[in-house]
């Protein structure tokens, strides 16, 4: 049978900008968490903490994040489809209209303009951009699937298409609502419904975004990099079903303690502690995968990202449900242990991922060895480390914040004054700004060892290559 | 419990049965080969 031509023009195009919305998100990131140990680094109005956080938030999940899955979906769907794109046009204009997507989002919210809904905070013109950029990568992955040669479907398929409609539906929920002017709209829903539906979206933005994604991500690239199957299909299609059935009810458990009703918040809860399972059937199906195999963990730099990254995944994905529980919800909610599970998550489990997808890919799509794979073993132990003391500190931080913002004299006032916990926050915070900027010393390497294998790797072949992993 | 807290739960539990039955479809005798397949074609040289 003849070999399909594939697509990699779009694929290199998707790599390139993904990481250069990443070094944005990553520098912004380490800006902030400067600013927040240093108010004086907040010039008015454009530099202050408030327009440049969600600038960090949308560059990492929106350019960082969804750059890697828009080309690591174009390169396995044609791959697991064992046919070429569906069209190639259509891909070329998402490219540019998703950087031009992210370049609106950057500068309006630079400029003051904002929904003020978390993950969701650009205005109404540019959600319009949003929705045709994603209709259009989700025409043209589902019709390369509708058209495939491969009558099996791969679980990284399934996770894929679950990704293309969630992610569609959430946002375009979420974004009802009435402009009234250019850059200024209100919210189609009101009160708690409001925060309900804002909830629904952003927990499960990070299902179909940041989860599905790199799971699909992991269960193409783990084979592939080993060169053995996955312990069990089966239980990755259980896994998935499961995973998609639970997640969709626990946004609620972002609001436990509000005026949101009772009963749905303790669905949120019940449904996120039920969430434990699927996400630990793919952990689980990870670790099985590597029996007899984990000499590789030595051995393939790749391998490390990826078993080191789903860890991290098993690690978020007990620590989450746990605080879905009310009683430490009560405890750890406003404070910092939340950014530091967010992290753990962003910077540990999903970009861990995402690397080792861009690793795997670089090499193959530009027909070069790697440059160095010393360099790609200290990123790694640069971006572990790196969030390590970030996710760390400010776990340490959160409790003591809890303690203090509790802790009661005998005839039942504060013991502490809201400034004193903040005081008591600066060490914490000079850590995780340290830990932000080690993590960007290893995005930088990670840049350097990219470009010098473009420009000075060896030639390879596919076979090489994948024989280079090894050495 | 109002009408609508009645009908979130009763498509909770509909979405359940759904969910139920393609466990018992993946983990049926019937399908045990048939659905380890998958992770093996994956597995095959398809780089042009």
């Amino acid at each position: 049978m003849q070999k399909a031509r594939y697509d990699t023009d779009i694929v290199r195009s998707f790599v390139n900008w993904s990481i250069v919305w990443g070094l944005v998100a990553v520098l912004v990131g380490v800006i902030v968490s400067f600013q927040m140990v240093n108010p004086s680094l907040n010039f008015p109005p454009y530099f202050t903490f408030g327009r440049l956080r969600p600038i960090h938030t949308n560059a990492g999940i929106y350019g960082w994040g969804v750059g890697v899955i828009f080309a690591t979906f174009l390169y396995m769907v044609q791959r697991l489809c064992r046919t070429p794109l569906w069209s190639p046009k259509l891909a070329r204009f998402q490219l540019w209209f998703f950087n031009a997507t992210i370049i609106a989002s950057a500068v309006t919210l630079l400029l003051g303009y904002t929904t003020s809904k978390e993950y969701h905070e650009m205005e109404w013109p540019i959600d319009i951009m949003v929705v045709v950029l994603w209709v259009a990568f989700a025409v043209n992955v589902i019709m390369t699937i509708i058209k495939r040669k491969e009558e099996r479907m791969y679980i990284s398929l399934w996770y894929m298409m679950a990704s293309l409609i969630g992610v569609a539906i959430l946002y375009v929920v979420n974004a009802a609502e009435v402009p009234v002017s250019l850059f200024k709209s209100y919210s189609a829903y009101a009160g708690t419904n409001d925060a309900n539906v804002e909830w629904w979206f952003g927990h499960n933005a990070v299902a179909m975004a940041l989860t599905a994604p790199p799971l699909a991500m992991f269960y193409y690239f783990l084979p592939k990099t080993t060169r053995v199957p996955i312990y069990s299909h089966r239980l990755s299609i259980i896994s998935f079903w499961s995973l998609i059935f639970m997640y969709l009810w626990t946004g609620a458990h972002h609001l436990l303690w509000t005026p949101v009703p009772d009963w749905i918040q303790t669905l949120a809860m019940a449904f996120s502690l039920m969430l434990i399972a699927p996400s630990w059937g793919s952990v689980f199906n990870g670790y099985l995968s590597m029996n007899g195999q984990w000499h590789q963990m030595r051995d393939n730099y790749l391998v490390k990202f990826l078993i080191v990254g789903i860890t991290f995944y098993g690690l978020q994905t007990l620590q989450g449900p746990m605080q879905a529980i009310r009683t430490f919800s009560a405890f750890i909610h406003y404070t910092d242990w939340i950014p530091a599970h967010i992290h753990m998550g962003t910077m540990g489990w999903v970009s861990m991922i995402a690397f080792a997808s861009i690793y795997y890919l670089v090499p193959r799509i530009y027909g070069r060895q790697l440059y160095s794979i010393p360099l790609a073993n200290l990123q790694f132990w640069l971006i572990l480390i790196g969030q390590l003391m970030w996710s760390i500190s400010l776990w340490i931080a959160g409790v003591l914040q809890a303690g203090m913002w509790t802790a009661m004299n005998p005839d039942g006032s504060l013991t502490y004054t809201f400034m004193e916990t903040m005081v008591e926050m600066y060490p914490y915070w000079w850590i995780r700004a340290a830990g932000g900027l080690v993590y960007l010393a290893g995005i930088i390497v990670f840049i350097y060892n990219l470009v010098m294998t473009v420009r000075r790797g060896e030639n390879a072949t596919v076979a090489t290559v994948a024989a280079e992993g090894r050495a | 419990m109002d009408l609508a807290s009645i009908l979130y739960l009763g498509v909770t539990f509909g979405l359940f049965v759904i969910f139920a039955l393609i466990v018992l479809r993946t983990y049926s005798k019937k399908r045990r080969k048939d659905g380890e397949i998958a992770k093996y074609r994956m597995l095959e040289d398809d780089d042009d």
